[in-house]
């Protein structure tokens, strides 16, 4: 997939769990880990915004186009 | 609740009609054993009569593939009643929208399309046998309703992709965090 999720490089810099995020975003463990690995179809902004605030990014930090060519 | 209901009504006929389209194809099958191996003038059915066929060289040829080709064809009403029951076993219908049913839709359609394109194939070849003069002008064709039967093949076939388009639309919204 063109788009790629580059959440776990986030959470390492942060050095936060998946737990904590999840609790801090307010999204279930499961989800995140679908975001985590890439199998997400679709983000909606809210998650994103809540994703960056508890990271403290920006959404190019999280998510990275690689050309499929 | 009352959906519940209706739902095991159905599911309880399609697996009577599953049950009686066995019987049926199986008794035929029967009859051709009986007339190949030990008389053709006893091998009666609803369906065929060896008795309206023109006493020529291929008339055991011809009543023979009248059997095969009706047997062939309530074995494959049967196995749409059996893949109908099926949908009744395997969908929940907490959550009807996966990829199961709408494979199974989608092949209820095309063995229907198959069911429709043999019953005019056998209707055909009765107006052809008659027009030869090698069936009794009394025998009617097999069944009126092949175009019923393709008709019903393209509804099936419109439901089961708007079916699969919802199943594609529910996993997308799945996998949407």
């Amino acid at each position: 997939m063109p788009i790629i999720v580059n959440l776990d490089v986030m959470m390492a810099k942060r050095k936060m769990s998946l737990n904590e995020l999840s609790e801090k975003v307010g999204v279930t463990l499961s989800n995140l880990s679908i975001l985590k690995t890439g199998k997400a179809k679709a983000i909606r902004f809210s998650t994103l915004e809540a994703i960056c605030k508890a990271l403290n990014c920006q959404p190019s930090d999280i998510l990275e186009f690689v050309s499929d060519s | 609740m009352k959906t519940d209901r209706i739902l095991k009504l159905m599911k309880f006929l399609f697996w009577l009609i599953f049950i009686a389209l066995c019987f049926n194809a199986g008794s035929l099958i029967y009859i051709l054993f009986k007339g190949k191996y030990v008389s053709l003038e006893g091998s009666k059915s609803i369906y065929v009569d060896p008795d309206l066929f023109d006493h020529s060289e291929l008339r055991t040829t011809w009543y023979y593939i009248s059997i095969i080709l009706i047997t062939t064809l309530l074995a494959l009403k049967a196995y749409i009643a059996y893949l109908v029951t099926k949908i009744f076993t395997k969908v929940d219908f907490n959550n009807p929208f996966n990829t199961t049913t709408a494979k199974l839709l989608i092949k209820i359609s095309r063995i229907a399309l198959v069911t429709g394109v043999l019953v005019v194939t056998i209707n055909s070849l009765y107006m052809w046998l008659n027009n030869k003069a090698l069936v009794d002008i009394l025998m009617k064709p097999y069944e009126e309703g092949s175009g019923e039967f393709l008709f019903l093949a393209g509804v099936i076939f419109v439901i089961a992709q708007i079916f699969k388009k919802g199943t594609e639309i529910q996993s997308e919204n799945k996998l949407t965090i």
